[in-house]
């Protein structure tokens, strides 16, 4: 995405928080947001993502502060939990409102 | 864009993910299946062997259930917690349930006191005087006890083919209570269990059990 300057009508778009806007991570976010945790394989399933592809969406997410990510060990196997921070909800509903504000300010 | 930030419709579509395993389908279908030996009058009176069957097939059922959920559901397609609003949902649910079965209780409890009771026996007896009346009657109000606690579940479950495991569930009460053949409940309990293996076989399908997915991610 362009820098965008230089626009009064734009600046909502400007404020939008690009890592939450990037479609993987906002279909992870949107998941995340709306149950209280969910494993990784759960939300491969649901989102579509490959493992390569979600495992690296998560890092940035968490190294952002907006996802928590626990490892553990359910019998033999390997499982790792995810839910969103504190932030991460509020990062969500803060690009939900935003959004929303930008779209509904568009003309006709 | 829109579609990506429909919570409601992103809730509720994993949601019911969970059911597109087809377990619970057949676990019903099992239920009506045993049905055919619990709710079978013979000519002979019951037998234990009723009774230990009828017991046995839907704890059996439900064993392979819980397996199939533990080892092969959850391993393929992962695990969740939902939100605040599911589980008040579980509550009402386990709440409304509850007071069907008293009711239920409190119905089977009445009909046992007019059994008791000469003067209300002969009333009911008055009031079903013909005896294909009394069976329907009785057949209908065996498909009321199950049918209607079916739909609730169906409802508060957000499981949209519990109605139709409701519809089934009805039919078969009120068709083995009314014409005491056990192939009526082998037939709709089959018509349950059918989807519900072909929707199992479709999930394995789907969700194979990979390297990838049993790796630590």
């Amino acid at each position: 995405m362009s820098e965008i300057t230089g626009s009064r009508d734009y600046s909502a778009l400007a404020e939008i928080d690009r890592l939450v806007h990037e479609p993987a991570r906002l279909a992870v976010m949107a998941l995340l947001y709306v149950v209280e945790s969910a494993d990784f394989t759960f939300l491969m399933n649901q989102t579509g993502l490959s493992w390569g592809n979600l495992s690296a969406h998560m890092s940035k997410l968490e190294e952002a502060g907006y996802l928590q990510v626990e490892k553990s060990f359910k019998g033999r196997r390997p499982n790792t939990n995810l839910r969103l921070t504190t932030a991460g909800r509020s990062a969500f509903q803060e690009y939900r409102r935003r959004l929303k504000q930008m779209l509904d300010d568009l003309p006709e | 864009m829109s579609a990506m930030l429909n919570l409601k419709e992103i809730e509720r579509r994993a949601f019911r993910s969970t059911y597109q395993d087809g377990l619970w389908d057949m676990l019903w279908g099992a239920i009506v299946m045993a049905m055919a030996i619990s709710l079978h009058r013979p000519e002979d009176g019951y037998s234990p062997a009723n009774i230990i069957v009828a017991t046995v097939v839907p704890v059996v059922a439900y064993g392979f259930f819980w397996v199939g959920k533990k080892l092969i559901t959850l391993p393929r397609m992962g695990q969740v917690r939902f939100g605040p609003a599911r589980k008040q949902k579980g509550r009402t649910l386990a709440i409304i349930l509850g007071i069907v079965v008293l009711v239920q209780v409190g119905i089977v409890g009445l009909t046992a006191l007019g059994w008791l009771d000469p003067q209300m026996g002969a009333k009911i007896n008055d009031f079903l005087a013909d005896h294909s009346l009394e069976r329907l009657a009785v057949a209908a109000l065996g498909s009321l006890f199950v049918g209607p606690a079916m739909i609730l579940i169906a409802y508060f479950s957000d499981f949209p083919r519990g109605y139709y495991i409701a519809i089934m569930m009805s039919l078969a009460v009120f068709l083995m209570i009314l014409l005491n053949r056990p192939i009526y409940a082998l037939i709709i309990g089959g018509l349950i269990l059918l989807p519900g293996l072909v929707l199992f076989v479709s999930f394995l399908k789907r969700y194979p059990l990979s390297q990838e997915r049993v790796s630590h991610e």
